[in-house]
């Protein structure tokens, strides 16, 4: 079974000189997918951004009737995130608001699919990292190093008995930890459907929906002059941000990190647009004009990848 | 360091010596009074309308209502972003130790005409010139104003939270639009 999946794969890659990731390693990873996807379970996980430090609650169900999950933040403004498969409602109590984001395509939803595995592996080295103990069990480790400098790299850190991801780190190219979440506190097990009721009545909240629709942006002009390596387009949708009107959105992923360009008239903005670079733990925000338009590019990669990607964005008046 | 304020107003100070001269606008009297002064001064020749009473009580009072941010943002972040609080769009999510000194600096010794009168904030965006980071990054920015509604947006698709979950999705970063 293994050696056949191993045979797929270096299929998938077309490229033998692409050393191959030891089995283990490669299936510890894959197990860790399954168990994100078919695990029920409640716990309570930190994470650290840079030098800050927040709690959550987790509550997931997977079962008949798809799955639903829901995050609470422990510290801080209170903030919960309801997620079905494809919806994600995020409450924001103090400002009676919640923001709904419905996908128009469910497979765009980040999941396991034969090419995010091909491009994972073409653009990071998997291999076995150092086990430990995390919230009581007994975890194994897969490393992910990245194999250029236009991304980061991963260590994550799951159950030897179900798969369950138990932590993950962000590291730079120095080995630096830019971002990391740890679980505390975890029960895998059923989970009765009424934990995953939001806390909150909605009646007189406001409701801000995020309706996406599929677009294509070389029709209205735009253009990326370059690629950048190792990233594939995922997804070219115009959606609203906020209380704004249409923004047009395009992804980027290399089968792991994920960089967004965000591109939208600059004549909304109250105030005038501030280049530059701006960031949170492993998140980078880039925010540049371009023919009246800002364009912002969001990602967790190096501050290079996401100023690159964002300088590469060209107008050129469509037509004629 | 009548000379440094100066300078600083004028963004063409970096780096240590920033830090130098708002070291000393806690409590080196010459300097802060320079500080006033130069201000009175620009807004006088600007022509800029003189704040109204109460409007140092009033920001000291929402920096109050702010939620606490434990682990404050980068302290230059910090201080770009003053001209949105003042703007009194405030969505602080700025550090401590900047609001305890916007505060400070705010309240500082003298009578309340003599605050109320006192520049407003928003020069102090022009005078802080952009730090330059060690090496080739670009300027430092403070997070884009809805920083967090892009996340959400960026989130979704990113392979990576299929893994942990949208624990950052709803983070607390920019404190979105408010």
């Amino acid at each position: 079974m293994r050696s056949a999946l191993g045979v797929c794969l270096a299929l998938a890659l077309g490229a033998p000189a692409l050393a191959q990731p030891p089995e283990d390693a490669f299936a510890l990873l894959r197990r860790i997918y399954q168990a994100t996807e078919k695990l029920s379970y409640t716990g309570t996980f930190v994470t650290q951004q840079g030098d800050r430090v927040e709690s959550s609650r987790i509550t997931r169900y997977a079962g008949p009737g798809g799955e639903v999950e829901r995050i609470e933040v422990l510290d801080g403004t209170p903030r919960e995130v309801v997620r079905t498969r494809d919806t994600i409602k995020c409450y924001l109590p103090e400002r009676r608001t919640v923001k709904v984001e419905k996908r128009v395509d469910p497979r765009a939803f980040p999941a396991l699919l034969p090419e995010t595995f091909a491009d994972l592996l073409r653009n990071y080295a998997v291999s076995r990292g150092e086990s430990a103990r995390i919230a009581g069990y007994d975890c194994e480790s897969v490393v992910l190093t990245p194999r250029d400098e236009l991304r980061y790299g991963y260590q994550l850190w799951a159950d030897t008995a179900s798969g369950m991801l138990l932590r993950a780190r962000t590291f730079n190219a120095k080995g630096e930890t830019v971002e990391q979440f740890t679980f505390t506190q975890l029960v895998i097990g059923p989970v009765p459907r009424e934990k995953l009721r939001p806390r909150h009545s909605v009646r007189d909240w406001r409701i801000e929906y995020a309706t996406v629709a599929p677009v294509r942006l070389e029709e209205q002009g735009w253009r990326f002059a370059a690629e950048l390596p190792g990233f594939r387009k995922i997804a070219e949708v115009a959606r609203r941000i906020g209380e704004s009107a249409a923004v047009n959105q395009v992804v980027y992923s290399d089968g792991m990190a994920a960089l967004s360009v965000f591109i939208e008239p600059a004549s909304r903005r109250a105030e005038r647009v501030r280049p530059g670079l701006a960031s949170v733990g492993a998140v980078h925000i880039y925010t540049r004009e371009v023919a009246d338009h800002v364009v912002t590019v969001v990602g967790e990669a190096p501050a290079a990848s996401v100023q690159r990607l964002g300088n590469t964005v060209e107008y050129h008046r469509p037509g004629r | 360091m009548k000379e440094k304020v100066s300078q600083l107003m004028d963004g063409e100070l970096a780096g240590e010596d920033v830090a130098c001269v708002f070291a000393a606008l806690k409590s080196d009297r010459e300097a802060i009074e320079a500080w006033r002064t130069y201000h009175l001064i620009s807004d006088s020749l600007r022509d800029t309308r003189l704040l109204s009473r109460g409007f140092t009580e009033r920001v000291a009072a929402r920096l109050a209502e702010e939620p606490t941010v434990l682990a404050p943002a980068r302290w230059t972040r910090a201080v770009r972003r003053l001209p949105r609080i003042a703007a009194g769009a405030v969505s602080v999510v700025a550090a401590v130790a900047f609001v305890g000194w916007a505060v400070t600096v705010l309240r500082e010794p003298g009578s309340a005409a003599q605050v109320a009168q006192s520049p407003k904030p928003a020069p102090m965006a022009t005078a802080v010139p952009p730090p330059q980071e060690a090496g080739k990054e670009p300027v430092r920015a403070a997070l884009p104003e809805g920083a967090r509604d892009y996340l959400l947006a960026h989130q979704g698709y990113a392979p990576r939270y299929a893994l942990q979950g949208y624990a950052r999705t709803v983070s607390d970063i920019a404190g979105g639009r408010r």
